[in-house]
């Protein structure tokens, strides 16, 4: 199976702080399966994940570093292939 | 009048990955008055070629004032987790005392494990050449000192109320199922700067990882076990950077130069089964010591190994030409038996263990027969039932001897045959006119490829034999140990029992 | 309302962990002590390592300088982890608010032209003396037999490279948000005259192979240049028209304060040992004969290019003045084994 099918996971804490971000990542990820275990949050899709700064903002009401997802993953399956001030992206690189 | 200030013209901001390269890698310089060699001697040895140490990525650029603010931040809502499970005695909540075996096991086991990393990390933090990898190494370190101490911390509270956390340092260095642990994690420290990266950055940290934790967050959460399952979640987003250096580093060292992949793949190998044989216990935990079971091992190695790394990751490094380690097959075959062979040691003999065993009842026992349908029943059962009887006719099997060892992983030698789990699996190896014992095909290639280094093994057994601890009679080794009364043994009629039965026996009257 | 709270009290079989028992007693102690005490593995290491096989992987001989129980030595700042980093969260969190100010009031642009120029040729390049020191303490945190010491050396480490990024962010905001402040500080660092003294004892110290010897080295060079460049300056910097470097300045004299009170701990505690104190002073006087002369001559030559900058400081006789005191900070601790 190639990188674009692989699936990938991000796993987050379920929280207030992060109800925000969770939501900003479904909607910018079509394909992305959503599954709750008690206080987790395990976020899967084929391919990649991208997290957008500006999505989140616009849910959050306030500005928003990329650097505070460190705040609110747990763990993730992948490669972390990209990371600036404005985006997230979690994929398999091969 | 001009009411511009010079502060009008809209300042510049770098954007992210070059100031981070500008506050990391940036100041670093290259020595002259002093040879490279002298100040970092340790990178050659071990044959791995690097060209280019800027090469290295920074997936997670956390500055130092980042990183502070969100571990404080962290670190304050774990600790009002603990204190308030400490308030609220929230150990009379937990499914039950057995519980706080697996517990036991971790604090042994595992802590000492975080402090080695800790220190470790920052070795690497000195002797590595690049100064990116090196500041990631210096996290690394801290992160791990980190984890360390929540452990210490969040565990402190059981140790008031019950046996065998008291002397977790101690006993990590003398009992002999910690010498498991205690000479994998020597073996990558006394490893090269490299090694060291792939043994645990890698497959300790990646590879590995899931099969390692997930057992004993998740048993804490289906166990009631608060504090343990709020550090789990804590520490995650730290191994989340851990995973990222990990899988960093395999990456830029097969990058570098087309001689490193056979010693990579020679290391992804042998630490696969090194680590591997360490999970042996997390095995035995997840399907023996947890009241209320999260998945049989069988399951869990199935998920995270075999799904997510094998049809995950290698995909990903075949690009490399690094190819799954050799002996998986061996583990896939081995997950039928793994948990129940280890359990069975424990069980044997927790009577000079720091933590109480007991033999499954028939509830435990129709589970384990669900999860692993083809083959509990014929080849694990009935010994249990043997101990139902002997135990029911008033007493309890401890074996009165020693085990023999693995010379590598340090196990009691009790795996079975691939094609014949009727048949120990035995291997011998010489050196230097001696004879060395280990458990399986992955071990015996292990300690064929450096003997010189696993001759050295402090090995318990041995070490009892030879009068080195303690003394000749098993309470002389109890009492060197640190082993104090409740903390070995059975677990039903052990002092955590009948407190526990006293708390909950639903017959007391009120006020009683 | 008030109310006291019942409770059905279970009674704790012990206080704390056993090791901290069989220390102090059984009574609840604090967290520092619990995740600090005994921590270190003692024995039965399994293999020698390959990068030093004469050595085990924790061994006292990795330093001349020994404690017979590391633990007699503690943090009398009392850092773990958790309250390591809460501090220096605040600490940063300070320096962020100033710079912050600083920044959008464009001070640092408008600071007199000595005050530029020292930031930009002497402040700002000690950004690489920091990560060079950071390069030292990290072999401590490393190398340190006894957790209670190898903490300190790791939060040293931490602080040290936390340091490095301060600088680097003051060298990015002088240079109105750009890189060419701390390119011109690196090209200085590493050709300018006035800090090859300097660069050259760092890397001298970096390559030493008694972790604890280059700790002490560094803490000599520390022991002038702090007070020197910052605390020193800063009563002509608020007199000079230069308020933004006093309010830069701060920061740093109160890190180094706090770095001052466990280094300070542990050489009276390495010159108080019951069995190795003859042996420790004697070592740590081998340590100022060797290194205090050179760290002199080094900061010598950073007071003079602070003198061509700014005159009315008189920064080499501040120096000179001072450097009595400051050039064997533990004369009195070893009793007078160093002149």
């Amino acid at each position: 199976m190639n990188a674009a099918l692989r699936p990938v996971s991000i796993d987050l804490q379920e929280s207030e702080e992060n109800r925000a971000l969770i939501e900003a990542i479904e909607a910018d990820n079509p394909e992305v399966t959503t599954r709750h275990l008690p206080g987790l949050i395990k976020l899967q899709a084929p391919g990649q994940i991208v997290i957008n700064r500006e999505s989140v903002e616009e849910r959050l009401g306030h500005e928003w570093e990329t650097g505070e997802f460190q705040l609110a993953i747990v763990s993730y399956t992948g490669n972390v292939s990209e990371w600036d001030d404005d985006q997230i992206i979690v994929k398999w690189e091969h | 009048m001009s009411t511009e200030s010079p502060s009008a013209a809209p300042r510049k901001k770098l954007p992210l990955k070059e100031r981070y390269a500008l506050l990391t890698r940036d100041l670093d310089w290259e020595p002259s008055y002093v040879d490279r060699e002298q100040l970092y001697p340790f990178t050659r040895y071990e044959g791995i070629k690097i060209h280019d140490w800027d090469g290295w990525q920074d997936p997670f650029r956390l500055t130092v004032d980042a990183y502070c603010k969100y571990q404080a931040e962290k670190d304050k809502r774990l600790y009002a987790v603990l204190d308030g499970f400490a308030q609220g005695q929230g150990h009379l909540t937990l499914s039950d005392a057995s519980y706080l075996n697996s517990i036991k096991l971790f604090i042994q086991g595992v802590t000492p494990l975080e402090y080695a990393a800790h220190r470790h990390f920052a070795f690497l933090a000195r002797h590595l050449e690049g100064p990116a990898p090196r500041f990631a190494a210096l996290c690394q370190s801290i992160d791990e000192l980190r984890h360390t101490q929540t452990q210490i911390h969040t565990i402190s509270n059981y140790n008031k109320y019950y046996s065998g956390f008291h002397s977790w340092s101690k006993m990590h260095d003398r009992v002999w199922y910690l010498a498991i642990p205690k000479s994998f994690f020597d073996d990558a420290m006394s490893a090269g700067p490299f090694e060291f990266l792939i043994s645990i950055s890698f497959s300790f940290e990646y590879l590995l990882t899931n099969l390692l934790f997930v057992p004993f967050m998740s048993g804490a959460s289906f166990n009631g076990d608060t504090p343990t399952m709020s550090f789990g979640f804590s520490a995650q987003s730290d191994e989340s950077r851990h995973m990222t250096l990990g899988l960093e580093a395999i990456k830029f060292l097969l990058e570098q130069d087309e001689d490193n992949v056979p010693i990579i793949q020679d290391w992804v190998d042998k630490w696969f089964w090194r680590a591997y044989r360490v999970s042996a216990l997390v095995a035995a935990m997840m399907d023996y010591m947890l009241p209320k079971p999260v998945m049989s091992w069988k399951e869990a190695f199935e998920l995270y190994f075999e799904d997510q790394m094998l049809s995950g990751l290698f995909p990903d490094l075949d690009f490399y030409g690094i190819r799954p380690p050799r002996h998986v097959d061996d583990a896939i075959a081995e997950k039928e038996h793994l948990s129940h062979q280890v359990y069975k040691i424990f069980h044997n003999f927790s009577s000079v263990a720091a933590f109480t065993t007991k033999t499954p009842d028939d509830a435990h026992l129709d589970w384990l027969s669900e999860q692993y349908p083809d083959t509990f029943d014929t080849h694990h059962r009935p010994t249990w039932e043997k101990h139902q009887r002997v135990e029911a006719g008033g007493r309890r099997m401890f074996f009165q001897g020693l085990p023999q060892q693995c010379q590598v992983c340090q196990l009691a030698i009790s795996f079975t045959e691939k094609d014949d789990p009727g048949k120990l699996s035995f291997r011998r190896s010489e050196f230097r006119g001696e004879t060395f014992h280990t458990c399986s095909d992955g071990c015996k290639w292990i300690f064929d490829r450096e003997p010189e280094k696993y001759v050295q093994a402090w090995l318990p057994v041995h070490q009892i034999l030879k009068g080195d601890c303690g003394g000749p009679t098993i309470p002389d080794v109890l009492a060197w140990y640190g082993i104090q009364t409740g903390d070995n043994g059975e677990y039903t009629g052990s002092p955590d029992e009948q407190f526990w039965r006293a708390w909950h026996d639903p017959s007391l009257k009120h006020g009683e | 309302m008030q109310y006291e709270l019942r409770h059905q009290v279970i009674p704790a079989k012990r206080q704390t962990y056993q090791n901290v028992i069989d220390r102090l007693g059984d009574q609840p102690v604090s967290r520092y002590l619990e995740g600090t005490l005994d921590v270190q593995p003692r024995e039965h290491f399994h293999y020698r390592p390959t990068w030093m096989p004469n050595r085990e992987l924790y061994d006292e001989r990795f330093s001349a300088l020994r404690l017979t129980d590391s633990y007699r030595f503690t943090d009398p700042r009392q850092y773990y982890y958790t309250t390591y980093v809460a501090a220096r969260a605040g600490l940063h969190d300070d320096f962020g608010k100033t710079l912050s100010y600083l920044e959008e009031r464009a001070l640092l642009a408008r600071l007199p032209a000595g005050w530029q120029a020292l930031l930009s040729s002497i402040v700002v390049p000690l950004r690489h003396y920091e990560s060079g020191a950071q390069l030292v303490s990290v072999a401590g945190a490393r190398f340190a037999y006894g957790t209670s010491l190898e903490q300190c050396c790791s939060f040293a480490a931490f602080d040290r490279i936390g340091n490095a990024q301060m600088l680097s962010r003051v060298g990015i905001a002088l240079g109105g948000g750009t890189r060419d402040e701390l390119e011109t500080a690196k090209r200085a660092w590493v050709d300018g005259a006035h800090l090859q003294p300097l660069r050259r004892l760092v890397e001298e110290i970096m390559v030493l192979d008694d972790w604890a010897e280059s700790l002490l080295a560094i803490d000599l060079v520390d022991s002038l240049v702090y007070p020197l460049v910052y605390r020193g300056l800063d009563e002509h910097a608020l007199l000079g028209g230069a308020v933004a470097y006093s309010l830069v300045a701060q920061h740093f004299s109160a890190w180094f304060a706090d770095q001052r009170k466990w280094i300070d701990a542990l050489v009276a505690t390495w010159a108080t040992d019951p069995e190795h104190a003859t042996a420790n002073r004697a070592a740590l006087g081998h340590v100022l004969a060797t290194w205090a002369g050179r760290a002199y001559s080094a900061v010598a030559a950073l007071a003079a290019a602070v003198d061509n900058h700014l005159p009315m400081a008189e920064t080499s006789a501040a120096l000179a003045a001072t450097a009595e005191s400051r050039r064997s900070p533990w004369a009195s601790l070893i009793g007078g084994a160093a002149s």
